[in-house]
């Protein structure tokens, strides 16, 4: 009797215990529904940070990584189509070329070195006018590195003597077919809009001496016209604002290393020009005296700002007889002068004198296109804040989503961004969300506006598209 | 089997524990009181009394001892906000194992004796590359108690008891993922590894039983502070240009194990059935942060914090057991646990949630003086969601939002050998 009731219950128990330890929960994966949007044909349309360029370059990661990328394939979960990109190939992967981190100086500066191997330069291309194997396919996404609003109607932009990334997806067929005419042509259900950064960025970061910014009414026209081609036909989309590009590594990361040296070296101040540079002769280059004080610092105080590029230049600060500054200036801009203009005639132009210590004698100052002071910096804000008003105003008439990327990057400057448990800043390298040439954003920060996107996708459209994980995504690669 | 045999089983299982309880607590001792939902505070089943009331124990007639085994069963699905794949913990057993023996005057007033215990434990290995890798990717801790203990009946209705409750082995290994990644794109990882420091805190409680039909208690066991003062930090696939920014070798850190207050009631409406109930009060609130301070700069801070905010929680407790034959018992029971973590604070280590537990259990004696017992829990966490908007506004950010659920069944054996 009692070993009767003992050989029933034990094994009993034990089927019970073992039977449950095997019940794995499971959580229902959350559904993606497309409410009112329609995403059978995504179309991107955009510049550099919708072709997924990064690193100084278009190469096939970014390409992989770009956030029209992640959202087509959010998208593919709601109904969405096949999203074609112009892909470089594998075995011509790294594209245009890009930089790769090697390594830190002892003072830990970075040290890039450019990728130039396996690249997708077509027969025939030199570095100075570079044309990509083509890519004739439909493709779906058609963002154009370089592009600015103002060349959407420009004909023959995607002409051998035009944009070189346009050049490699326009059909042999219609070699002078405009941006917008393609986009036109493109017949989205929904797109998403990111155009118009480089309308300012080109003057940003040539420190303002290089190209303009675009008319507030060129920008206007020219935004309200592909606009109003996008949605035609009905399609639904995010139009995209502009960042305050002073916000970006670019700009922030070397001037509170300067600040600190020149605070640490008692110096009390630089010599600079500002503005673009002279071409009549006896009228020299503006000079502008900026206090050691008044650049900016990594909390934010100060209004000067110093270029990435200015990093190679600022250990020469104070020597003589130095004036690699200004051959290097001369070397970017010589294609544009007249060919009688030699290194000494334009020295002379702008009225510098390389035997004088360098960047804190009037004689030989550093040269305008290494820094974006304060007026140059009210120029870029003013303009970017008519574009966007111009791209909000226009959302807001065809009654689309707007994604503030403006708004966005600011709240990433002051807070940065986390995903997953690891904070993200806008800090150059160790800040993870951009790439080598302090413009673009990484893989991790493609997916973080990816998001972003979604955000505003699905409250407009009451759909539920799913965020990705910008954790699966890298940041910047420590060797 | 004899007395020095049934050492040798518990010497192999000192191997490791395992949560099952609020936070990282772990209430599994006694396999009778497993089986009857954890109460045991106001009864006198046995010699697991001095875990549950030390004042009990003086109540119990039999002298003996009685080890105890459990292994813990957890299964854990987890969806990240940002993030659609489920995530599932590597499944691995973990074995909290007791030890009771008590001693004694067969008609005297006291009785002594000599517990083992693991009262706190938590061990999860996460998947390989999930969302929360930067906050933890693999967690041990063990904790176990020695308790000497002294028991004396004042009168043949009131004891009264206390333990010397001393923490034998702490330890404690948690991992995690860095976000720097190096040339070949794969992470750097952290490793801490460090035992606790011995210390001694106690237990006491208070049993009255005015009739043979009823009884009830009240017990405490204090707070004591793990702290590791010398553990051992390793870096893995750092790079080279980063791996300047990580030189610690050694950390510290406490960890409260937390002062527990129970109260118990026994009931005996005939001599066959045993009802008991017990509500559990742990102080959580001890539990505040989790610093580490390192030896050397861990890039760029000699310490991180982690907000914990515990706040103290109560667990409700009833079961109950029934001699079927003068062999035989059967067990049921159940319990609910109020989770000490609040809505914005659960952490990879401890996803905890509000818990149903219900139990199972039976005993078998042997003639007069050997028995086996047996027991089962199935503890149900209820699924639990926080949001990345909840961790921005917490300031706890450095753990990943999204939804837990977890299930956990607790088979557990127990020999027992009264002399």
């Amino acid at each position: 009797m009692k070993n009767y009731s003992l050989k029933r219950t034990l094994p009993a128990l034990g089927l019970l215990g073992l039977g449950l330890a095997g019940c794995q929960p499971e959580l229902e994966e959350p559904t993606s529904n497309k409410g009112t949007a329609d995403f059978t044909k995504y179309v991107a349309v955009g510049n550099s940070l919708t072709a997924g360029f990064m690193d100084g370059g278009l190469y096939r990661e970014g390409q992989l990584s770009s956030y029209p990328n992640l959202l087509a394939m959010q998208m593919a979960k709601a109904g969405g189509g096949a999203f074609v990109q112009p892909l470089f190939s594998e075995a011509q992967s790294n594209g245009s070329g890009y930089l790769k981190l090697t390594g830190f100086t002892a003072t830990g500066s970075p040290i890039t070195a450019s990728v130039t191997t396996n690249l997708a330069l077509r027969a025939g291309a030199t570095a100075a006018r570079p044309l990509y194997t083509k890519f004739t396919e439909p493709v779906n996404n058609l963002g154009v590195p370089g592009i600015r609003m103002s060349d959407i109607e420009t004909a023959g932009y995607g002409s051998v003597q035009g944009n070189p990334y346009f050049e490699r997806i326009t059909p042999d067929a219609s070699p002078t077919q405009t941006y917008r005419q393609r986009v036109a042509a493109s017949q989205p259900t929904f797109f998403t809009f990111w155009l118009g950064n480089n309308d300012v960025l080109g003057y940003a970061t040539s420190g303002g001496a290089g190209a303009g910014i675009t008319s507030n009414t060129v920008f206007t026209t020219l935004a309200n016209g592909i606009l109003d081609d996008l949605t035609a036909g009905g399609a639904k989309g995010v139009v995209a604002t502009i960042p305050d590009v002073t916000n970006i590594p670019f700009f922030t990361t070397v001037g509170p290393t300067l600040r600190a040296t020149l605070t640490a070296g008692n110096v009390p101040g630089i010599v600079v020009t500002t503005g673009t540079f002279s071409t009549t002769p006896g009228t020299p280059a503006t000079r502008k005296t900026i206090a050691t004080t008044a650049i900016r610092d990594a909390n934010g105080n100060g209004n000067q700002l110093f270029t990435l590029t200015a990093a190679p230049y600022l250990g020469l600060l104070g020597r003589t007889n130095n004036g690699k500054a200004w051959r290097d200036v001369y070397g970017q801009v010589r294609g544009a002068l007249p060919p009688a203009v030699s290194l000494s005639v334009f020295l002379a132009i702008q009225g510098v004198d390389t035997t004088q210590a360098f960047g804190v004698s009037p004689g030989n100052p550093i040269p305008s296109t290494l820094v974006l002071d304060d007026v140059e910096q009210t120029t870029v804000r003013t303009a970017t804040t008519a574009f966007n008003a111009a791209l909000t105003t226009k959302a807001t008439a065809k009654n689309l989503a707007i994604f503030d990327a403006n708004a966005f990057f600011s709240r990433v400057a002051a807070n940065g961004v986390v995903s997953n448990t690891v904070t993200n800043t806008a800090a150059y390298i160790s800040g993870n969300l951009f790439s080598l040439d302090g413009v673009h954003p990484t893989p991790r920060g493609y997916a973080i506006i990816a998001n972003e996107m979604i955000k505003v996708i699905n409250t407009k459209y009451g759909s539920t598209l799913q965020p990705v994980d910008p954790n699966a995504s890298r940041g910047v690669l420590l060797p | 089997m004899t007395f020095k045999s049934l050492l040798l089983v518990g010497g192999a299982l000192l191997t490791g524990t395992a949560a099952s309880a609020g936070g990282y607590q772990v209430t599994l001792a006694g396999i009778k009181n497993n089986g009857m939902g954890g109460v045991g505070v106001g009864l006198s089943l046995d010699q697991a009394a001095m875990f549950y009331n030390p004042g009990a124990l003086a109540m119990v007639k039999e002298r003996g001892v009685q080890l105890g085994a459990n292994a813990t069963l957890a299964r854990q699905a987890f969806r990240a906000e940002n993030g659609s794949v489920q995530r599932e913990l590597q499944n691995n057993t973990t074995t909290p194992f007791s030890l009771f023996a008590g001693f004694g005057p067969s008609e005297g007033k006291f009785r002594a004796g000599i517990a083992v215990y693991t009262p706190f434990g938590n061990k999860l290995q996460y998947a390989d590359g999930w969302e929360g890798r930067f906050a933890l990717t693999q967690i041990d801790l063990k904790a176990i108690y020695i308790q000497p203990t002294f028991s004396f009946a004042v009168t043949d209705k009131l004891s009264i008891g206390a333990g010397l409750t001393y923490l034998a082995l702490g330890s404690v290994n948690l991992q995690r993922d860095i976000p720097a990644q190096n040339a070949d794109g794969q992470f750097g990882s952290i490793e801490l590894d460090g035992e606790a420091e011995r210390k001694f805190g106690f237990n006491a409680g208070v049993f009255f039983k005015p009739s043979e039909k009823l009884s009830v208690g009240i017990s405490y066991r204090s707070k004591i502070d793990a702290q590791v003062k010398d553990g051992d930090v390793t870096f893995r696939n750092l790079s080279a240009t980063v791996a300047p920014r990580f030189q610690a070798t050694k950390f510290a850190a406490t960890l409260p194990l937390p002062a527990t207050t129970s109260i118990g009631i026994g009931v005996m409406p005939t001599e066959k059935l045993t009802i008991g109930l017990d509500v559990n009060f742990v102080e959580w609130s001890a539990y505040k942060n989790l610093t580490f301070d390192f030896n050397a700069p861990v890039n760029g801070s000699p310490t991180s914090t982690s907000k914990r905010f515990y706040e103290d929680a109560l667990t409700f407790r009833i079961g109950g057991q029934y001699q079927v034959t003068s062999g035989l018992t059967v067990r049921a029971g159940g319990a609910y646990d109020n989770s000490p973590v609040k809505d914005g604070y659960i952490t990879p280590e401890t996803p905890d949630s509000d818990r149903v537990t219900g139990t199972l259990g039976a005993s078998y004696k042997f003639g007069e003086k050997f028995g086996v017992d047996l027991s089962t829990q199935f503890v149900n966490l209820k699924k639990r969601t926080q949001t990345q908007d909840e961790l921005l506004s917490n300031g706890t950010t450095d753990r990943v939002a999204g939804t837990y659920k977890t299930s956990v069944v607790v088979p557990g054996i127990g020999l027992n050998y009264t002399f």
